[in-house]
């Protein structure tokens, strides 16, 4: 035990919060004090929740039509969100909330500007490990699966030079990569197209849906027919880190189970609380050693989970 | 000599609660903050009035399949299922934990049959690091038990008595369904057969559809409606209990439904609840409770309060 905190509800100071493209924005956050001691030993995959339940809605002309609807609903519970960036200074540590407007609560993440404060309750739960002897890190994400991986991506830069990385990128169209740029009929090779991930010096290959950007098809497909594809390589010095919907997840899993390689999934729940006490965001898991399956919690005992302990539902 | 040193938000807040002496009147709820081991880096729980544990059964339940939760306007829906550890775990992982509060810990017990009550019950009954149990016969999310004890009056005497034999000399508490006809003649055949307290309410049975896929939100398909929703009609229900029933019994009612301020508090002891308890408002703010305890301070002080006991049923 220490004698700081390690988790509590920081208040965390906006300094720039911008739209990206389409549904997705991102938001810069400042933490001050214990706070900023707190995040300084955020781990890539765990996760925060934000109090979101005083904001009001923006003009609503800036809403969506498909989202007005919808939006207008108050807010109770806090919303779970990963960082896509952590940097720890002097006497603050700033962190990238990168985040996509579907309903009431993200909507009014909008609303808030420079100089804003944000009640931030974290950080929750266990993130990506990184064990010893691995030379080739694979990160699969799924569209809004990003941010904990580029999080993971910098990490594995900064910490583990030595171990080549590749990211694979899925989404349905090129409109729906959540990244800034313009994604429509790029190339099908795998190079430093994602500005996410080439700052880390990472190439990655991307996929969509209908093919509008990279190949068409799914990621896994990619990411397996790549792995066909490889000469002298050794399943037990390669990882394979993913973020994205379930049965992504469970693809990217399944892959990883037959092939020997070590893979960790980051999965989502709906949360009431992110700290273990209401028993909502249970995770069908395995028993080690035994035929038999139990709930775990998302927020505390994951969200990052080894692919092998998930069961996935087919 | 030193003349000792009084704290004066403790005299006045304190109260008497079925024979316990309570450093102030607000509980947690079952099921919104575990077994408290879950809450230290946000609240000193030692600060609380009393801490009551989420529901523990005989055996260990793995709960319902997810999702577990909706939010709706101005609450939440939840069929957790009672997912809880069960009473073997409790004794060995839990209890040590809570043996070490300084605060009453009820301890909320469910079950499918009577023998299940009775079984946790009596297995708890001597642990002096536990203060008393509260009976949950209103629980809207699990097939068998739960709710369908809570219904009936005949049954609720008959689980009532049953657990007031195996809970020894600890406070028995139990817990009303807010989903009945007429809940005062609930409450009445809590009382005739032992209840020491009565805290109410559990949450509501509810529904929310998700119209683009014309499927229920929750796996579940219903689940309990808790939150600010259901604030008023649990400051209703509490009146009316006091009114029909816990006053002349001199029975003590444990208030809670939807409290998210001192002013909510305030309210329920108003209309007669000897102290309220803080459930889904800790989702969001962790250490609400005492938050609470703090803006009960500044509102008796505000209003000359000499004793939080005062305000009890004052409603005029
Ligand atoms: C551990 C974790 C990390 C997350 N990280 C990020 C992140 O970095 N960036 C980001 O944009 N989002 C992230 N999310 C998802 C984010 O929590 C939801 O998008 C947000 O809660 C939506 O709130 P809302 O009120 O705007 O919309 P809601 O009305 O709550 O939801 C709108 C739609 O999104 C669906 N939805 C809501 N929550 C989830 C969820 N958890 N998983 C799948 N579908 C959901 C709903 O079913 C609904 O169809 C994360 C979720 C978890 C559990
Ligand atoms: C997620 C969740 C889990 C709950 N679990 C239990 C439980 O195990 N046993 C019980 O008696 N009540 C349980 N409750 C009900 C609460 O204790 C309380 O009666 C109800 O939520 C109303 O209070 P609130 O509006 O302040 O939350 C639960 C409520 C929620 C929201
Ligand atoms: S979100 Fe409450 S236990 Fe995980």
């Amino acid at each position: 035990m220490t004698d700081h905190k390690s988790q509590g509800v920081f208040s965390a100071k906006v300094t720039s919060n911008r739209r990206i493209r389409a549904c997705f924005w991102t938001m810069d956050l400042e933490f001050t004090g214990v706070g900023a001691q707190a995040y300084a030993r955020f781990q890539p995959g765990q996760f925060v929740e934000v109090d979101v339940s005083n904001l009001g809605l923006p003009p609503e002309e800036l809403i969506a039509p498909e989202l007005r609807d919808a939006v207008r609903r108050n807010i109770l519970l806090r919303r779970p969100f990963s960082f896509a960036d952590v940097t720890v200074e002097t006497n603050r540590t700033t962190a990238e909330l990168l985040y996509c407007v579907l309903g009431p609560a993200s909507v009014r993440l909008t609303t808030l500007s420079r100089g804003d404060s944000l009640s931030v309750l974290g950080p929750l739960g266990h993130g990506f490990r990184v064990p010893p002897g691995k030379r080739l890190a694979l990160l699969v994400v799924g569209g809004m699966g990003a941010p904990p991986i580029q999080c993971l991506a910098k990490l594995l830069r900064t910490e583990y030079a030595g171990t080549h990385v590749i990211a694979f990128i899925g989404a349905k169209t090129a409109a729906s990569l959540p990244f800034a740029g313009e994604f429509d009929g790029m190339p099908e090779r795998i190079d430093s197209f994602i500005p996410a991930f080439a700052k880390y010096g990472i190439a990655s290959a991307v996929t969509t849906d209908d093919g509008s950007a990279g190949r068409r098809g799914f990621v896994t497909e990619r990411l397996a027919q790549w792995l066909d594809e490889q000469r002298d390589w050794l399943p037990e010095q390669t990882i394979i880190y993913a973020c994205g919907p379930e049965p992504m997840l469970a693809a990217t899993a399944r892959l990883a189970v037959e092939r020997n390689i070590d893979c960790q999934v980051s999965t989502e729940r709906r949360m009431a609380c992110g700290i273990g006490v209401c028993q909502s965001c249970a995770i069908e898991c395995r028993v080690e050693g035994s035929d038999e399956t139990a709930y775990r919690l998302c927020c505390q005992d994951g969200p990052v989970f080894d692919a092998r302990t998930v069961v996935f539902d087919d | 000599m030193k003349s000792p040193i009084i704290n004066p938000q403790s005299s006045i807040l304190s109260v008497d609660f079925a024979g316990l002496r309570l450093a102030n009147p607000v509980f947690t709820a079952s099921g919104t903050c575990g077994y408290a081991e879950e809450l230290a880096d946000f609240m000193d729980v030692n600060r609380l009035g009393g801490f009551i544990t989420k529901s523990i059964t005989r055996r260990p339940r793995q709960g319902n399949p997810t999702p577990r939760i909706v939010e709706t306007d101005a609450g939440m829906l939840n069929a957790i299922g009672l997912a809880n550890v069960g009473l073997d775990r409790f004794v060995a992982e839990k209890l040590p934990v809570i043996a070490q509060m300084s605060v009453p810990v009820f301890v909320n017990v469910a079950g499918e049959r009577i023998e299940d009550y009775v079984a946790v019950t009596e297995r708890l009954a001597g642990e002096p690091a536990i203060a008393g149990f509260e009976l949950n016969i209103s629980c809207p999310n699990v097939a068998k038990g739960g709710i369908s004890f809570g219904r009936d009056p005949e049954q609720v005497a008959g689980i009532t008595a049953a657990v007031r034999r195996a809970a020894g000399r600890k406070v028995l508490m139990v817990k009303l369904s807010p989903c009945v006809t007429d809940i005062s003649v609930i409450a009445r055949a809590a009382v005739q057969a032992g209840a020491d307290a009565l805290s109410l309410i559990n949450t509501f049975t509810a529904m929310v559809i998700d119209i683009e896929t014309r499927t229920p939100a929750l796996a579940n398909r219903t689940g309990g409606l808790s939150g600010p929703a259901v604030k008023p009609i649990a400051v209703y229900l509490v009146n009316k209990v006091y009114n029909d029933v816990a006053k002349k019994a001199g029975i003590p009612l444990l208030g809670l439904g939807g409290i998210r301020t001192a002013s909510d508090a305030i309210e329920f002891m108003l209309a007669g609840a000897s102290a309220v308890a803080i459930g889904t408002a800790s989702f969001s703010r962790p250490d609400s409770a005492v938050q609470i305890i703090d803006g009960i301070a500044d509102y008796c002080a505000r209003h000359q309060v000499a004793r939080i006991a005062d305000l009890v049923g004052s409603l005029r």
